[in-house]
């Protein structure tokens, strides 16, 4: 097994109603405070609005809500994530983020079968880090399956 | 950059080049081919200048057709150009059959360019060579030489007296840097002799090389040291009586570009004018910053201070729009150029109908965002067709009704404000509304008890699928719908409406913003949100008393100017909470009985916004067209009326 830089990934670990989650560094742009979200009306319901990146005008997804969780106030934890999947750039609100880590990839485990369902396939993998379990992100599955639902309930 | 890379990015620029070019010429063989077909039907004379253009022309298209190595384009100009030697020395007379394979290979050259800039596969050439060739009379034998040769002009001895020199250039990143390229190495050329005949060749390895065949009287040392420019030489032995000295456009061979006083023009891809524009975009926005910041800091400061402060703020306002407008200004271009393209469309379609219709065209000098250019011709194009094939009556019909025999389609172009309208009208027939509530009906997009009226009735037209003709009809193919013109024109931010009336014709109506970047917007508040509308589509805000709003079944009607104009809540379409206050304002849009009002809490200013797209799948939902920063930072999204004024149609 190969411990060196190329079997380690960079990732990027959040905090979304208790739980941490990572995703790969080199998936995200960057992290923002929330200063104000533009409702786009009409718009799916875990879709907050748009902020302005970079230049560009990107969507807000509330993770929360995409996740099934009840949304809470934004506070001075609150991150937006922007991350570019793709070819999009879009932005996730999450609870808090913070840490940047080195996770070896023999510490990565898929995900296990007993997990399917919808939570299942956002899953990329689980990683074990001392104490912490970290569950790896398949942001591309987020955001599809975002899409495909926007497509279908929208008005 | 390594050399197969500089390579391939010099010849990709180098085709843009002839893209370019070769578009231009082409605009101006249009010109001249539609003057062509107005001297001949008017039975006069054709002027020898036309003729001089035309040949120059399609001289140049071969040439430089060669250069970029297209045969097909190459020899078909070859082809009109021996045409328009012909007709130039007197030796045959235009004739009907002479314009209708003009324009015919002007389209197919057209075809070419596209199909090689989109990488498609060429048109063949076979069917208009062979009528071009029918229309020489007695094909002399140089028209069999191969392609690459020009043919010898008249009178002129064969026997090569002029020395002649193969020139070979191979462009390289460093000479590039120096400013020797194909172009100014073909200049240089030019200024020592004439250049015969010129090929670009790929050698092994992916270079490019350009071959010049030249003649010149010019002594060797004044070319010698070339040889450090990439440019090689080597004397030319003529062994056979070649077929040759050049067949120098009248104008001489130094207007390569056949561009009256084209050193005074500089051409600059749109990209960097797009870039410029959003630089103005972005000052635009700091500007208005800065003036909510002096706002904010106005109590703070003396009477003095304040207005010496406000003062600079306007002076910078002022010049920025200027600016603004400058950058725009290098954008436009007069519109002219697509009405040339739609009246050879127009030509044509009239000669395949057997009808009589003449394009009268107006305000041709109004000037467009040249992005607009290509944008507009498709849905032009069609509303033209469609005035063709379903408005204008056949001659027989036209006289039954006592109106001339030769129909007429006018197009009109006119700067309004800020905005561009373009309008096509014709004075035929007008829109069979029997036919089309007919097939509506028949469709479920129209109720047994309603009648097609206004903007109903150009919701049904643009309808997708929707179409008055039979079947039969339709396999002829014309492609698009009049949905495709509406997306189109929507896409751009523009609106369409409609006025038809029975036996007097039908016009359509156009508007489009002057530019799509930076626009002047009403920015208005509905519940605790503001949105930005782009004030190139409002014709009115007006102030409503609650009082005043007549309810009729699910519909809020007001009194306006006369007449009831329907209300539609931004509230309501948006799902925000509505206060119902007594006095509210609306802003109208649309023409005539097109027009809504868009209600909304209160219209609280104007600025000057850059439109930003809102691309992503997630964010884009029915009439909202984009976003915009406002000065205090703030994103408010940018509301698409028409769209709006559209969904209340389809509500109700």
């Amino acid at each position: 097994m190969n411990h060196g830089a190329s079997g380690a990934e960079t990732f990027i670990l959040f905090e979304l109603a208790g739980t941490t989650y990572g995703v790969p560094s080199s998936e995200v742009q960057q992290l923002e405070m929330i200063e104000h979200i533009t409702p786009v009306p009409n718009a799916a319901k875990t879709v907050e609005g748009v902020v302005f990146s970079r230049g560009q005008m990107i969507p807000a997804i509330s993770l929360r809500a995409r996740f099934g969780f009840e949304k809470i106030p934004y506070d001075l934890k609150t991150r937006l994530l922007v991350v570019n999947v793709d070819k999009r750039n879009i932005g996730l609100i999450v609870d808090s983020a913070r840490e940047f880590k080195n996770i070896p990839a023999e510490l990565i485990s898929p995900p296990p079968d007993g997990l399917a369902s919808l939570t299942g396939e956002y899953l990329a993998g689980i990683a074990a880090v001392g104490e912490n379990t970290i569950l790896i992100l398949n942001l591309a599955e987020v955001i599809k399956t975002e899409a495909s639902e926007v497509a279908g309930t929208q008005t | 950059m390594s050399e197969t890379e500089f390579n391939a990015q010099f010849f990709d620029q180098f085709l843009d080049d002839y893209y370019a070019e070769a578009d231009e010429h082409l605009r101006s063989v249009r010109r001249n081919v539609i003057d062509l077909e107005d001297f001949f039907t008017n039975g006069q004379a054709v002027p020898a200048n036309t003729l001089n253009e035309l040949f120059r022309s399609f001289h140049t298209l071969k040439g430089i057709s060669a250069m970029a190595g297209v045969p097909a384009a190459e020899s078909l100009a070859h082809h009109m150009e021996s045409y328009l030697r012909v007709l130039r020395d007197g030796q045959t007379a235009i004739s009907g059959e002479g314009l209708a394979a003009l324009v015919r290979s002007t389209k197919k050259l057209e075809e070419i360019v596209a199909s090689k800039r989109n990488n498609a596969e060429l048109p063949a050439i076979d069917g208009e060579v062979r009528r071009l060739e029918s229309l020489v009379p007695d094909t002399p034998r140089e028209t069999d030489a191969a392609v690459h040769e020009v043919p010898q002009r008249r009178g002129e001895s064969s026997i090569q007296s002029v020395p002649r020199y193969l020139f070979t250039f191979i462009s390289a990143p460093g000479l590039a840097a120096r400013n020797v390229n194909v172009n100014t190495v073909r200049e240089r050329l030019q200024q020592i002799g004439t250049i015969i005949k010129s090929t670009p060749t790929v050698r092994t390895g992916g270079q490019v090389a350009f071959e010049f065949t030249v003649e010149t009287s010019a002594e060797e040392a004044s070319f010698e040291s070339w040889v450090d420019d990439g440019i090689e030489y080597e004397p030319v032995v003529a062994a056979t009586p070649d077929p040759a000295p050049a067949d120098a456009p009248a104008a001489g061979d130094g207007s390569r570009s056949g561009l009256p006083g084209h050193s005074n023009f500089v051409r600059v891809e749109l990209s960097r004018l797009d870039g410029l524009m959003l630089m103005v975009g972005e000052l635009v926005v700091s500007r208005a910053k800065l003036e909510e910041q002096i706002k904010r800091l106005g109590s703070e400061m003396s009477a003095q201070q304040l207005s010496s402060l406000e003062e600079t703020n306007h002076t910078i306002e002022r010049q920025l729009r200027n600016l603004r407008d400058g950058v725009m200004r290098t954008r436009m271009t007069p519109i002219g150029e697509v009405f040339e393209r739609l009246q050879f469309a127009v030509r044509d379609l009239a000669r395949e109908s057997g009808k009589k219709v003449r394009l009268e065209t107006t305000g041709e000098s109004t000037e467009i965002d040249k992005m607009l250019v290509e944008k507009v011709l498709d849905p032009l194009l069609h509303l033209v067709r469609n005035a063709v094939s379903h408005g204008i009556e056949s001659a027989s019909e036209r006289k039954s009704k006592d109106k001339p025999e030769i129909g007429t389609i006018r197009l009109h172009a006119a700067t309004v404000g800020e905005s561009i309208m373009l309008e096509v009208s014709d004075d035929g027939s007008g829109i069979d509304l029997e036919n089309v509530a007919a097939r509506a009906r028949s469709r479920g997009l129209l109720s047994p008890m309603d009648y097609p009226a206004g903007s109903a009735l150009l919701d049904i037209l643009c309808s997708p699928g929707f179409s008055t003709r039979d079947e039969a009809d339709k396999a002829s193919g014309r492609g698009v719908g009049m949905d495709v013109v509406r997306r189109a024109i929507d896409d751009l931010g523009g609106t369409l409406s409609l006025e038809t009336r029975a036996d007097l014709g039908a016009a359509f109506t156009i508007q489009l913003p002057l530019t799509l970047a930076i626009a002047d917007a009403l920015i208005v508040s509905v519940d605790r949100e503001r949105f930005a509308v782009p004030q190139s589509g409002v014709r009115e805000v007006i102030e409503i008393r609650q009082s005043a709003v007549r309810r009729l079944e699910n519909n809020e009607i007001i009194e306006y100017r006369g007449t009831a104009l329907p209300l539609v809540r931004l509230s309501k379409l948006f799902a925000l909470e509505d206060n119902y206050r007594e006095a509210f304002h609306a802003f109208v849009v649309g023409e005539g009985s097109q027009a809504v009002g868009v209600a909304v809490d209160r219209v609280i200013g104007q600025s000057e916004i850059v439109i930003r797209p809102v691309s992503d799948p997630l964010t884009q939902v029915p009439g909202i067209t984009g976003a915009t920063e406002l000065g205090d930072g703030r994103i408010v999204l940018i509301l698409d009326a028409a769209a709006i004024a559209r969904r209340l149609e389809q509500k109700l």
